[in-house]
């Protein structure tokens, strides 16, 4: 046990986890990164209501991405596929870094972790550094740990640019 | 444009002779620096911006922090419930005054020497006043904050103008008035603004926005994937009832129209197939009663946008949107988009509106990304000399002076009327007031 009383395994096992779906986005493995999510996982990017607080309630205020199964997360690949979005082709280039992985709890086949993400973006109006907070909660499924939930506190205000799950 | 502003070189902007079949901007409005200082000074600056809702400062104290062109203002709710706006600089050495966008305040200290102003901008206290000042010095007035030039609200939605010297709210609206009512009038208990904003950068100009907020034509070309999109997603989900999106009107043909709505206010609209997926629909027993059947059928069967000279756009379509345009350069320009919506609505309703927002209006939703890269291309493309021209005649031999028969129904008087929204003879009316404005020159105080 480590010093929270989370399993170190565990620990190990969720960050590789969180750097595998970095990894999966920044080269594009799209069928494999959608097979990290549950199938009723639900990817949720708050937007901001004030300059210090995000929405908290995504029902009834506004978010950046609010989805609430794996088959959205889907149609955000169809579309970056089609090749008929303007805003993904050239689809930006992206390089994820993750760091600050912490397992909060593990509860049965219920685990919860937050981490950072700073991302590098390249794109047609030059280079760009956005960060991330994640909140994430896993579910173990036929014994492999999925992603349920995928919250992100997107810190950046003035976006410039598309953002879309390859960013985030 | 180097170096000359003067009236002939902005007329050379807008080629617009009309009656030979010829109607065209020079792609130097987009990119050129002395015109986009010009329009700052005389259309920013110089007549009506929105600067809220007034659900925005709904409460006495509450401020709202925004800009007029380049000068920070701050619209404050009174304590008799009026509103002020004052210019958003400390009348001591010139700091913002206002330390949030947005907040509740009895009065405002400003942080940097400890001055302080009622809700009205009067300067009421100055630290260690006795020690630098004449005891009379305060009492005139002249360390209070300016209130800016005029300030007026129609049905909900704030204006304000630097200069003193604009026609009334009600005049510079025009026929734009009538298509506020369409959103305000909806809503039985009011218009609220969502909690929850986006501001996004793109890398073209103002006069671009306001271009494809009522430019239907790219919607069939540059939106089918989102149509694509949506249609599998649907089906996929077995989507039904207020979830559903409204497709009409990417798919194909439908009863669609612009109008130029005067003062440089154009507007769009586009009948919809499914109507009844729209969140306002629930509120359909209601409008029937209260409302005149044209009111009724251009709040429930028409997706509409509206532009509002210079700097504001109200959508109905697909979901409700205010979303504002601040030009930061000619080659660049910040957007930012507030969801606005019926004060009451059920909660069904309020989520629809929502996920429709996040689908399509922001840069993280699945059109609005696709404009803005759009723009962009445009901005990019019109760089160079040797491409001149934007030509604008779609449809011109469609397009009839003053209102047609929709119009007419509805009461109101566009200075022309076009029977589909792929036509592009809106724009010049936007234009023409571009250039009047450009041509008038500065009414700054
Ligand atoms: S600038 Fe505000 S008190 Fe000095
Ligand atoms: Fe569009």
């Amino acid at each position: 046990m480590s010093t929270n009383g989370i399993d170190p395994a565990l620990e190990r096992e969720v960050t590789a986890l969180i750097n595998r779906e970095a990894m999966l986005l920044d080269r594009r493995r799209w069928e494999e990164w959608l097979d990290l999510y549950a199938e009723d996982a639900v990817y949720w990017v708050p937007a901001w209501a004030t300059e210090e607080e995000t929405t908290t309630d995504p029902e009834t205020q506004l978010n950046l991405i609010y989805l609430k199964n794996r088959g959205r997360l889907e149609d955000r690949v169809f579309r970056i596929e089609s090749r008929q979005s303007w805003a993904s082709l050239p689809l930006d280039r992206t390089v994820h870094v993750i760091g600050n992985v912490l397992v909060e709890s593990a509860e049965g086949d219920a685990v919860e972790a937050t981490a950072n993400c700073i991302v590098h973006v390249y794109g047609k109006k030059g280079a760009a550094t956005r960060g991330s907070r994640y909140d994430f909660a896993f579910r173990r499924i036929d014994g492999a740990l999925r992603i349920a939930r995928k919250k992100v506190i997107f810190i950046d205000d003035r976006l410039e640019g598309p953002v879309d799950i390859y960013h985030l | 444009m180097n170096g000359g502003t003067n009236r002939s070189r902005f007329s050379d902007l807008v080629d617009d002779r009309v009656d030979e079949g010829v109607f065209r901007v020079d792609r130097a409005i987009y990119t050129d620096k002395a015109v986009f200082e010009a329009e700052i000074e005389r259309i920013f600056e110089g007549g009506w911006v929105f600067l809220c809702h007034e659900s925005q400062v709904a409460k006495p104290g509450d401020y709202w922090a925004t800009e007029i062109g380049r000068q920070p203002v701050f619209v404050m709710r009174q304590t008799d419930g009026s509103l002020g706006c004052f210019i958003n600089a400390c009348s001591h050495r010139g700091a913002v005054v206002t330390p949030l966008k947005q907040g509740n305040a009895n009065v405002i200290t400003c942080r940097f020497h400890g001055w302080v102003y009622d809700r009205g901008g009067r300067c009421v206290s100055i630290k260690n006043e006795e020690a630098g000042y004449a005891a009379t010095e305060r009492s005139g007035g002249r360390f209070d904050l300016r209130r800016i030039g005029a300030l007026d609200s129609y049905k909900g939605f704030v204006f304000g103008s630097l200069s003193s010297d604009v026609p009334a709210l009600r005049d510079h609206l025009a026929a734009a008035a009538r298509w506020i009512d369409l959103l305000a009038d909806q809503a039985q208990n009011g218009l609220e603004v969502v909690p929850g904003c986006s501001t996004y950068v793109v890398h073209g100009n103002w006069k671009l926005q306001a271009e494809n907020s009522v430019d239907g034509y790219h919607v069939t070309t540059l939106h089918s994937v989102f149509a694509a999109t949506t249609a599998q997603r649907e089906a996929r989900d077995a989507t039904a009832g207020m979830g559903r999106t409204e497709s009409g009107r990417i798919k194909g043909k439908v009863p669609s129209g612009t109008y130029d709505l005067g003062n440089g206010h154009m507007g769009l609209w586009a009948q919809h197939i499914t109507p009844h997926v729209r969140p306002i629909y629930e509120a359909r027993a209601w409008l029937e009663e209260k409302l005149k059947p044209a009111e009724v059928e251009w709040i429930l069967n028409r997706g509409r946008n509206l532009y509002l000279f210079p700097n504001a756009m109200l959508m109905d379509n697909p979901s409700t949107q205010i979303r504002l345009v601040k030009p930061v350069s000619a080659a660049l320009t910040e957007v930012t988009v507030y969801c606005i919506a019926p004060k009451g609505e059920s909660k069904t309703a309020r989520a629809a509106r929502l996920r429709k927002f996040e689908d399509f209006y922001l840069t993280a939703g699945m059109a609005t990304s696709d404009d803005a890269a759009a723009l962009e291309a445009v901005q990019d493309g019109s760089l160079g000399p040797p491409s001149q021209w934007n030509d604008m005649t779609r449809g011109l031999s469609d397009l009839v002076a003053g209102p047609d028969r929709d119009a007419r129904d509805l009461g109101f008087e566009p200075a022309s009327s076009c029977p589909d929204w792929d036509h592009e003879g809106m724009f010049h009316g936007f234009y023409r007031a571009w250039l009047e404005r450009l041509e008038k020159g500065s009414g700054v105080a």
